[in-house]
């Protein structure tokens, strides 16, 4: 056989059994689910970003910590007293791949307006889309902003609005360039996209930042099915899996260590959505059981949470005393933590006697308790907390009915403010306080927001007005106190994201679960 | 006669299927919907388990057991129902596209066509999400699917039955289609109707399956076969009980409908054997 | 014989003209698009913004004409899900995928059912048409879902003989394709054997036996020859059966063809690429039963002639 034969012979062989790549030094593979939407443009994707690896936002996490730090784009930053000015100061060495040169204010310029186009499906992107963004020089930008936002810094963090694209790219290039090959700032660059199978991405060497990432490439691995994924891990065909929780063991067992999160990533909760308790609400049902507080708090009693914890999370994650309440964030009361017992503790004596107290359920026009059962990427637990509600709520007396509806068909109710159903939530990453108060207990969150009412609107009114820290930390904590006694949803559960990892190629990896796929910081995976 | 019965086949179909879908509320050992917590994720009897939860119990700690002999009855319901409505409309249709002929018969025949060109699955997931998944929604997807094979194959029979001399001297006699139809061909036909409903029971429990298996079937908390194999699609590695026994429920019911109808149909029509 | 073809192509078009309104009509029902694009926080305005850059405030049956007119020009939209792409595309690169899977499960059943058809009718009552019997009975009774799902974890972890997931050469189909062919493989052996069966009683092939012709050349050459026509006309049905099979087994076995492609698209309410998907199949189905009326015809004289 020729050399030219022997070659094409190898080749098929090689083909024919399907290995895929000649051996590389240093690969790290990781199985995780697939984003929901498999593109390189941010802004088309809801907030699930797959090119993290790769593309940076102005502003980076620490690792540990998750506090907000200049490991991103932004050098600096400051703010006017108002909060109606940001500035920052870009890193003077940083600089794109592929050869597109440094970054400049131009390309912070030209990715705002790529971010709030009007294609643009990302969450969030409304703090940026009333900004007025304009470079001072080179290597400033400064946003204006109609109104003060004090947490203007999470549009640009790990669960942020923007990503910083490549202008010289897109005038070489056109949108065709970063739907081929985007060129990013981080630490690892884009290889490939084998869509329905995952991505690929490159060290790049001599990074701007001073520290390269530590293995050679690495390669995310897109499985949908979480069996699947675990036989991958087991067959040692990938070295890390984000699994749902309840397979976690199985990896245990086989000798595969649990990485986790440095800080809490992801609260869940139900919620009692419909509950519309201002003045004057067209949209408000009312027959809905539980616009009743004593029917609230009841169901609240009836969830033995330690039990829910061990099923749903393998006895790995805290009880949450209130939902979008976090220590990091504006608001914590301690006192609430503590109550947390006296007011939600596992008791189906006291849920009788609340019950009988309320009449339920013969002084109800529709006392059926509807529990959503939906699948959202992400949290895999809860068609089981569905199951697993029916279960808790059937003990304790109430009439119950399981309703099947995929998440978009839910967002949809929501939005048209018709979701009258006892629902899971999750604020995955923990958000700043203003934005999860605005989601889940104020009217500024409209349409979507699942509870409202007179005393916290008015606190809301002023909470958002505010601009002094103190001010601002005292009247967050007195609306969580408010949703806290009203039961205004079922807190469940603050969890960090865990990764299983196989201890034999991988020594470590630490990150501070602050985005929405709950890692981040892949440039500190460090192989063995 | 007795001794050409299958009667193996029969015996697992009533042990498996008929007994626990209509006397599951009398012999099930335990609430098919009851969790008990404590007992989450048992083995079944031989493999470190007890006999009060013999195939062992769900990540909620219900008895597998039990929950298979309720989800029998959504397996008989499916099939009894799907079945009879499918060979209606099947039957119905074959009948006047081979008596008729024509368009009517053309026009019959492209609709098959369709019918059968389009996934059933793909069918049923799109309206599952219209209107969420229900007890109707699986009957009329199994419906749709098998309708089209009763059509074909009464139409063949119609079609030949329609040139033999005891209709044309019917027609002679001045009979109308319809009187012909029901008092001629259709006894004739019988036969071939029972065999092919028989053997379309297997096809009907699968497709129930299937799409319990992808949350469109039989909605929860109903413990339908599919939903339980469902269930423990992600606990196979440990929990691997859970689906097991569903999926077992599932083949021993087809295989003994499937022997049955083929002792059936040697017996009534041999000549269906190219079904 | 010419005659009969152009009917048949003719009837084909018409159901995929039907096919068309059908999945257009069911993709649009199935809800709004938008719902599974935006994120929770979406501002009725981002809403509205999106709606009119879709075209989806548009009358529904302006929007169906819109689509046939330019499907029939090749273009079928930009898929809603995969940005950037248009929906042809986003099916074309998945087609590859499911037709070699598909084929190599249809080689399998084909390779595996008609020899074992045959020699169980040849030899019937013997233990091989025994254990053909059993086979086939056992291969339509199991769900393919379950199927699968035990391949992968006998084969794949257990043992490690195979990868358990993803695209690849050879040793990553033959799980998916033997749990797509186990079906198939049961219908065809059943179907080869009784089509047999009947043929080796007919008069021409005692005549040839009593000729002298050797047994292997009754079987091959007389018998199996006449035979065939029936598993050939079974090939249209499993051509169709292979996109309900593949929706399943793709999922499981993280494989990217057109079924995972379409599970993944309606979920994410994707209409062009449903759509898109659904017509290909239609298509491929509507093909394979024409090549099939066409071997009909060139087999069958009476056809021919007429």
């Amino acid at each position: 056989m020729n050399k030219f034969t022997s070659k094409v012979a190898g080749l098929s062989l090689a083909m024919l059994m399907g290995t895929t790549s000649l051996v590389m030094a240093q690969t790290v593979t990781i199985a995780m689910s697939p984003p929901s939407v498999e593109t390189n443009r941010y802004w088309n994707t809801p907030g699930d970003f797959n090119l993290a690896p790769s593309m940076q936002g102005l502003v980076g996490h620490d690792p540990g910590t998750g506090v907000y730090d200049n490991s991103g784009l932004a050098e600096s930053w400051e703010s006017n007293d108002d909060f109606t000015e940001w500035t920052f100061r870009l890193h003077p060495d940083a600089e794109f791949h592929f050869g597109f040169g440094p970054v400049t204010a131009a390309d912070v310029v030209h990715s705002v307006a790529l971010h709030t186009g009007e294609d643009s499906t990302l969450i969030g992107v409304a703090q940026l889309k009333d900004a007025k963004v304009e470079a001072i020089d080179e290597h400033t930008v400064k946003f204006s902003l109609p109104s003060p936002q004090v947490d203007f810094l999470f549009a640009h963090g790990g669960r942020g609005s923007l990503v910083i694209y490549s202008k010289a790219q897109f005038d070489a290039e056109g949108i065709e360039g970063y739907d081929a090959k985007p060129a990013g700032t981080g630490e690892f660059q884009f290889a490939s996209r084998q869509v329905g199978q995952g991505l690929s991405f490159d060290r790049v060497d001599n990074h701007w930042s001073g520290q390269d990432a530590k293995v050679a490439r690495l390669e995310l691995r897109f499985i949908a099915e979480p069996a699947t994924a675990l036989a991958t891990l087991l067959a040692k065909e990938t070295d890390m899996a984000i699994l749902p929780r309840e397979l976690q063991p199985d990896a245990i067992n086989a000798g595969f260590e649990v990485l986790s999160s440095s800080n809490a990533a992801n609260q869940t909760a139900m919620l009692f959505n419909g509950t519309f308790l201002t003045e004057g609400d067209e949209k408000l049902d009312p027959t809905l059981p539980w616009l009743d507080i004593r029917i609230r708090e009841a169901i609240n009693r009836s969830i033995d949470r330690e039990a829910m914890i061990d099923v749903l999370y393998d006895g790995r994650a805290q009880i949450l005393p209130v939902f979008a309440m976090d220590p990091r964030h504006e608001g914590y009361r301690a006192d609430l933590v503590e109550k947390f017992d006296e007011y939600y503790g596992y008791d189906l004596e006291k849920v009788a006697a609340l019950l009988a107290d309320a009449g339920y359920p013969d002084s109800f026009e529709n006392p059926v308790i509807p529990i959503l059962s939906s699948n959202l990427a992400g949290n895999p637990e809860f068609p089981t907390m569905a199951e697993l509600m029916q279960v808790f709520l059937d003990e304790a007396g109430f009439q119950t009915e399981i309703v099947e509806l995929d998440w978009a068909g839910l967002g949809a109710l929501r939005r048209a403010r018709e979701a009258k159903l006892f629902h899971p939530m999750r604020n995955m990453p923990v958000k700043p306080s203003a934005v999860g108060i605005g989601n889940y207990y104020a009217s500024s969150g409209r349409p979507n927001v699942n509870y409202e009412d007179p005393i916290i609107e008015a606190l809301n009114m002023e909470y958002r007005a505010s601009i002094n820290p103190e001010e601002r930390d005292r009247l967050a904590g007195e609306i969580f106190e408010q949703a806290f006694e009203q039961y205004a949803v079922a807190p469940l559960a603050s969890l960090s994201t865990e990764v299983m990892m196989n201890p034999e190629t991988i020594a470590g990896w630490q990150f501070p679960g602050v985005t929405s796929a709950g890692v981040s910081h892949f440039n500190l995976i460090e192989a063995k | 006669m007795l001794s050409r019965l299958p009667l193996f086949p029969i015996a697992i179909l009533l042990i498996v299927l008929v007994i626990p879908a209509l006397f599951a509320d009398w012999i099930a050992p335990h609430d098919p919907y009851k969790s008990n917590l404590r007992a989450r994720l048992e083995p079944p009897v031989f493999f470190g388990g007890t006999w009060e939860y013999a195939l062992g119990t769900d990540r909620l700690g219900r008895d597998i057991l039990s929950r298979i002999m309720h989800g029998a009855r959504y397996a008989l319901g499916i099939s009894m129902i799907g079945i009879v409505l499918g060979a209606l409309v099947g039957t119905a249709l074959g009948l006047i596209s081979g008596y008729l002929r024509g368009w009517v018969d053309i026009l019959i025949m492209r609709v098959v066509d369709i019918t059968f060109a389009l996934p059933s699955i793909l069918l049923a997931l799109a309206l599952a999400a219209v209107s969420g998944p229900s007890f109707g929604l699986v009957v009329l997807v199994v419906v749709f699917v098998i309708w089209g094979f009763f059509a074909r194959q009464v139409r063949a029979e119609t079609l030949s039955l329609r040139e033999r001399d005891f209709v044309a001297r019917a027609r002679v006699a001045g009979a109308s289609g319809t009187r012909i139809v029901l008092r001629y061909i259709l006894p004739n036909i019988a036969n071939t109707i029972i065999v092919l409903a028989t053997l379309q029971i297997g096809v009907v429990i699968l497709l129930e399956a299937t799409l319990s298996f992808l949350g469109i079937g039989i909605p929860r908390p109903a413990p339908a076969w599919g939903i339980l194999v469902a269930d423990g699609r992600q606990l196979i590695v440990s929990a691997w009980w859970i689906s097991l026994f569903p999926g077992l429920a599932i083949l021993l019911t087809v295989l003994s409908v499937n022997l049955i109808g083929d002792r059936l149909r040697d017996w009534l029509d041999p000549k269906l054997r190219q079904v | 014989m010419f005659r009969f073809l152009l009917i048949r192509l003719s009837h084909a078009l018409i159901a995929l003209l039907v096919i068309t309104i059908l999945v257009f009509s069911l993709s649009h029902l199935s809800g709004n698009p938008i719902d599974a694009m935006l994120p929770d926080d979406a501002t009725p305005q981002q809403i509205e913004e999106l709606t009119t850059h879709l075209g989806l405030d548009r009358p529904i049956v302006v929007q169906y004409l819109t689509f046939l007119k330019n499907a029939a020009m090749g273009d079928f939209g930009d898929s809603l899900k995969w940005k950037g792409q248009t929906a042809a595309a986003v099916v074309l690169e998945r087609l590859p995928a499911t037709l070699k899977l598909g084929g190599f499960a249809l080689f399998l059943s084909i390779v595996i059912a008609i020899p074992l058809g045959v020699l169980a009718a040849v030899h019937k009552n013997s233990f091989i048409d025994s254990f053909a019997t059993a086979i086939a009975l056992l291969g339509q009774s199991l769900p393919a879902f379950w199927l699968g799902i035990v391949l992968m974890w006998v084969f794949s972890v257990t043992l490690g003989w195979l990868p358990t997931s993803g695209l690849g050469g050879l040793s990553h189909m033959i799980l998916p394709a033997i749990a797509m062919a186990w079906f198939q493989v049961a219908a065809l052996t059943r179907l080869t054997r009784s089509a047999m069966l009947e043929v080796l009683d007919a008069e021409y092939v005692k005549l040839a036996r009593v000729k002298g012709v050797p047994e292997a050349k009754v079987v091959w050459k007389h018998a199996f020859r006449n035979a065939a026509i029936v598993p050939l006309t079974y090939f249209g049905v499993l051509a169709g059966s292979l996109l309900t099979g593949s929706v399943v087994i793709e999922t499981v076995f993280n494989w990217p063809g057109t079924g995972w492609l379409a599970i993944t698209a309606i979920q994410g309410r994707d209409f062009p690429v449903v759509q898109t998907v659904v017509l290909f199949f239609a298509v491929l189905y509507l093909f394979a039963n024409f090549l099939v009326d066409i071997l009909y015809a060139l087999v069958d004289p009476r056809i021919r002639v007429s």
